[in-house]
């Protein structure tokens, strides 16, 4: 139905796309004269079939938040701080657009570098490159930190896919490190949950969970199992030994046919090629000769054994992972992760008979490898220094059984409805994937952007990093300092860490412009607000992180917008013409959402975001097939076929060795020695190892306590205790009022259930109450990010005890693979 | 028909979408909520068992609230449904002291001055608020409008893991009845002879 049809009417449901969290449920909404009065999942759609959480439930309370930006706003109170009150003046749209287009063309004209930028909204991934186009690579929030940049790159690189999941459908043995994936966040939420529910209860299936605090995942499971936080890796390599060395279980014939495991290895660590040819070389063990990896005459790949190859020593790259890990026992790795050394052992002995490798299954006519086991994982596992090699680990233990993204295994989830981007890449592998959210930015001798992106060359933005060069622009010799902020749907000031020095860049910029519908913590800030529609009030066609489904959920207002709203796209778009670069604008909206050429952007015209989504609807689903057709027929939801979940890689080959990390560090490390500079690449690895450098598990004694900071359900991707009913939901649940600590550990330090503490980093401190419990490693401290608050809105309550003040924030903190920061530190308490 | 809820406390992973469904369908004031998911955790470290238990009333058979109530405001439907008719309540909370689940919720006097964002109601609560009374005593009627419409309540249409499952405890071979016989369903607090329309399975 047309959209003015739709909302004359009196009382009608209409189906739209949730945005509570960062993923992209179907809903549909009931309104009677013209009030929502209640948001259900759609029963229609293929994903979350009726099914919607707490915070898309919530939504309605979101839409008619009082504390809304009705109008653009201009601040008359020029002090800022935390409590300040802005004293807002509401403007018209002409005087707010004037008044930042002059300021922001001013900063262009003189050096784009100038401008921060804090654009972070999931939904509208095509506006991220705004600052791009603005003439800059700055980013200010944290898209790596409490997201994957230790993850998505090495899915990537993996099999072409953004984020990973194990396979609801036929897994019977799943093991989860550090994720909420089917429990409480994560990759959809609500159908995860059903799917994890129905594989759990309806067919049995064994769920192991890995984490300090016993998350829902963990109160659920059959086994939780306690570990250390940033040992995740130990545990994993543990069974990875004991599957290899003492069991003598992989899947050989996987290894041969679909990795690199029998490309031969040289000394140096780098692939033996043909001296001619430049062919990289495996052993065929038929002839007992070297071949080029693609030879036809090769009667078997050798993957084990000790070659020589033009008098160069060499293995193939599966016999180096063997001999790389033999000394990483469970009897050593459990000194690491505090794993019991019998429980890796059974572990690994249960995940590997679950494998049931060497079986097949026939699904829709096609015969494919059935392994039914996976170890899947997220942010916890590998939100650390050394987080690359973290996820290597992790892709490792699947590897070796085979179970890449075939039925019952470890499955690549899209970024959106392009599924798995595969593409033949060199000597017959996988074209590695690490930039699917912006192509990379080109290295450069000097740092061009606060956050140093041109030294992470597979690594996602930094953001963290932006602080410490704009406060210490001497380290690193960044020449440029910041004079403004742009803020679409984001909070920098609270997700960033280290926030004491967030706050001082705050207080040196001179205009802070944002975008969004409510305000928080660094929009608390701003110079000129711009309010957006809410999601219940625009238009998209989104898809994000889907698993299992693919197509686009269709985003339309259920009502007329409550206010003088604008679209964050039309509001982008206004100020790019007016500060001239529309041409540079519209010419990436050509590829990032999708364009086909026919519908290209004319450089030197304005476009509404209805435009676009018609063009961008009429690009992926043909020229009958635009905004009109959505309008009238809804979503495009349906399930992955088999062929686009399992085996989408066809015969490309996936990588156990990961030479081409270990290549992109040897090229940085290159470019950084004739830059006369010292760079630390030693993380760019081709094997997952454990490193006794970790700076983690180094710091001073007296921090006798690791310490982290967690989400679960009601609290999960985005803005969610100023929304009263999860506020109220919330403060009935006992672990996100307080600091868990576990009630031996609170005993040897005399603290009691409520007591206030203090607890001290070597990077910050914060006080909390103490909430003394069970279900939590008595080496660790957890804080709910349900404490962290302090903007002005009247809803959450000023607690304050907000995780990212115990944080460093720089180079030696972040992995140097990935860019992702350590998101553990270590603690001293004491009672106050 | 007898109409009643069975609830897999296995598959539940105490999510509260149950708890903020019921907010929107029913609309109800704040610090009022009909169901809510209770956390229990049980153990010593490591050996820790951490269970989530949705609450909500249980619509007894022999329910103790419509026993007591002097007036005859709490009734039960033939169906089974305990509904409270707020007319006649006069809020003298006998209900609220006989139910051994406590979960009957009186509504104190001034309890609808604010919304949840204070004085100034929002829209929905403008729309919502009306229905209800200060004074008197509210509790889940398993959504007894949509029932009436052939919908199942709110919790159970929401609940991501189909951890509540809604029929008639009458009909052998409903979902509820199998789920009931096949896994050993349970009543809470069975000793009180109550006979609660709500089963619970582990």
């Amino acid at each position: 139905m047309r959209q003015a049809e739709l909302t004359a009417q009196k009382d009608y449901w209409v189906k739209s796309a949730c945005k509570m969290c960062i993923h992209s449920c179907a809903i549909r909404v009931h309104v009677v004269d013209g009030v929502v009065l209640k948001i259900e999942g759609d029963p229609d759609d293929e994903n979350n079939k009726g099914k919607l959480c707490p915070k898309g439930q919530a939504g309605i309370m979101r839409l008619y938040d009082p504390n809304r930006v009705k109008t653009p706003l201009k601040r008359t109170n020029p002090q800022k701080g935390i409590g300040v009150d802005p004293k807002w003046q509401a403007i018209s749209w002409e005087e707010a657009y004037d008044i930042t287009a002059k300021k922001l063309k001013k900063i262009r004209d003189e050096d784009p570098r100038k401008l921060l930028v804090s654009i972070n909204d999931f939904h509208r991934i095509h506006i991220w490159g705004w600052g791009a186009a603005f003439g800059n690579h700055n980013y200010f929030s944290t898209v790596g930190q409490y997201c994957g940049a230790a993850y998505h790159p090495i899915n990537g690189t993996l099999d072409g896919s953004f984020a990973c999941t194990n396979d609801y459908e036929y897994c019977n043995y799943w093991i989860q490190l550090g994720s909420g994936d089917g429990f409480s966040s994560h990759l959809h939420m609500a159908p995860s949950i059903k799917r994890m529910a129905e594989a759990r209860v309806a067919r049995g299936m064994k769920v192991v969970i890995v984490e300090p605090r016993m998350s829902t995942g963990g109160a659920k499971a059959d086994e939780w199992i306690p570990i250390l936080p940033g040992t995740d890796r130990a545990f994993v390599l543990g069974m990875v030994n004991v599957l290899l060395h003492e069991l003598n279980i992989y899947d050989a014939e996987f290894i041969r046919k679909r990795t690199n495991g029998p490309y031969l290895v040289g000394p140096d660590g780098n692939l033996v090629r043909d001296p001619e040819s430049g062919k990289v070389l495996v052993w065929d063990a038929g002839s007992d000769s070297p071949k080029g990896f693609d030879d036809e005459s090769i009667q078997e790949y050798a993957i084990e054994g000790n070659y020589k190859v033009n008098g160069i020593k060499c293995r193939p790259s599966f016999q180096v992972i063997k001999d790389t890990l033999k000394d990483h026992t469970p009897e050593r790795m459990s000194k690491i992760c505090t794993v019991p050394a019998e429980t890796i052992r059974r572990i690994a002995r249960e995940y590997g008979e679950a494998a049931r490798i060497g079986s097949t299954i026939v699904i829709e006519g096609k015969e494919y490898p059935y392994r039914p086991a996976g170890v899947n994982y997220y942010r916890g596992a590998i939100g650390h220094v050394d987080g690359g090699i973290d996820s290597l680990a992790m892709k490792l233990i699947n590897l070796i059984i085979g179970n890449i993204d075939v039925p019952g295994g470890h499955i690549g989830v899209g970024l959106d409805h392009r599924c798995l981007i595969v593409e033949p890449g060199p000597d017959g592998m996988i074209k590695p994937q690490p930039h699917l959210l912006h192509p990379q930015c080109a290295f450069t001798e000097k740092p061009s952007s606060f956050h140093l992106i041109e030294w992470y060359p597979i690594g996602i933005d930094p953001g963290h990093l932006g602080a410490d060069n704009i406060l210490h622009p001497e380290k690193y010799g960044v020449d440029f300092k910041p004079e403004a902020l742009i803020i679409e749907h984001s909070n920098p000031m609270w997700n960033l860490s280290a926030t004491d020095k967030v706050m001082e860049v705050f207080k040196r910029l001179d205009f802070i412009v944002a975008i969004d519908i409510v305000l928080n913590e660094s929009t608390d800030w701003a110079d000129i607000v711009f309010p957006d529609h809410s999601y219940l009030e625009s238009h998209l066609l989104v898809d994000i992180e889907p698993p299992v489904i693919t197509g686009h959920v269709y985003r339309r207002p259920v009502i007329e917008p409550l206010y003088d709203s604008r679209d964050a796209t039309d509001i982008l778009t206004e100020l790019a013409a007016r500060i001239g670069f529309l041409e540079q604008w519209n010419g990436l909206l050509n590829f990032t959402v999708f364009l086909k050429p026919e519908y290209y952007l004319q450089p030197d015209k304005k476009y509404t975001n209805l435009e676009l989504t018609d063009r961008m609807a009429k690009s992926i689903y043909g020229p009958d097939h635009g905004l009109d057709w959505f309008q009238e027929n809804g979503h495009t939801v349906r399930h992955q076929t088999p062929e686009e979940m399992y085996l989408p890689y066809g015969e490309n080959r996936i990588p156990i060795y990961f030479n081409f990390i270990k290549e992109t560090g040897d090229e940085l490390q290159a470019k950084m020695k004739a830059a006369g500079r010292k760079w630390d690449t030693s993380s760019y690895l081709p094997i997952a190892v454990w490193r006794d450098s970790h700076p983690l598990h180094n710091l001073p004694p007296e921090f006798d306590l690791y310490a982290f900071a967690f989400k679960e359900t009601l609290l999960n991707f985005s803005e969610s205790n100023s929304i009263p009913w999860i506020n109220e939901a919330m403060e009935n649940i006992p672990m996100h009022m307080g600091v868990m600590i576990n009630t031996k550990t609170a005993k040897t330090k005399g603290i009691k259930n409520g007591d206030s503490i203090k607890i001290i980093s070597p990077f910050g401190e914060v006080t909390g109450r103490a909430s003394v419990v069970e279900e939590i490693h008595p080496g660790c401290i957890a804080m709910s990010n349900g404490i962290s608050r302090w903007s002005n809105h009247p809803i959450p309550k000023k607690s304050n005890t907000h995780f990212n003040r115990l944080l460093p924030a720089d180079v030696k903190w972040t992995c140097g693979m990935s860019g992702h920061l350590e998101t553990s530190t270590k603690v001293k308490i004491f009672k106050i | 028909m007898h109409l009643g809820m069975v609830i897999d406390l296995k598959r539940c992973v105490g999510c509260q979408a149950c708890t903020i469904a019921c907010k929107s369908e029913n609309g109800t004031p704040p610090e009022v909520l009909f169901t809510k998911v209770l956390e229990q955790v049980a153990g010593e470290y490591p050996i820790v068992k951490k269970k989530f238990i949705p609450v909500l009333c249980n619509h007894c058979e022999d329910a103790p609230c419509v026993r007591v109530c002097p007036t005859g405001a709490t009734t039960k439907r033939e169906d089974g449904i305990v509904l409270v008719d707020h007319k006649k309540c006069i809020g003298c909370r006998a209900c609220y002291v006989a139910c051994p689940y406590k979960n009957r919720i009186f509504l104190k006097r001034g309890s609808l001055k604010n919304g949840y964002f204070g004085k100034q109601l929002t829209p929905f609560e403008k729309v919502k608020y009306p229905k209800w009374q200060e004074g008197v005593v509210l509790k889940c009627t398993f959504c007894v409008e949509r029932v009436d419409q052939g919908l199942d309540p709110s919790c159970v249409q929401t609940c991501p893991a189909d951890a509540r499952i809604f029929g008639d405890l009458s009909d052998p071979e409903s979902k509820v009845s199998r789920l009931i016989r096949q896994r050993g369903g349970f009543q809470p607090l069975s000793e009180d002879n109550t006979e609660p329309s709500v089963y619970y399975i582990e």
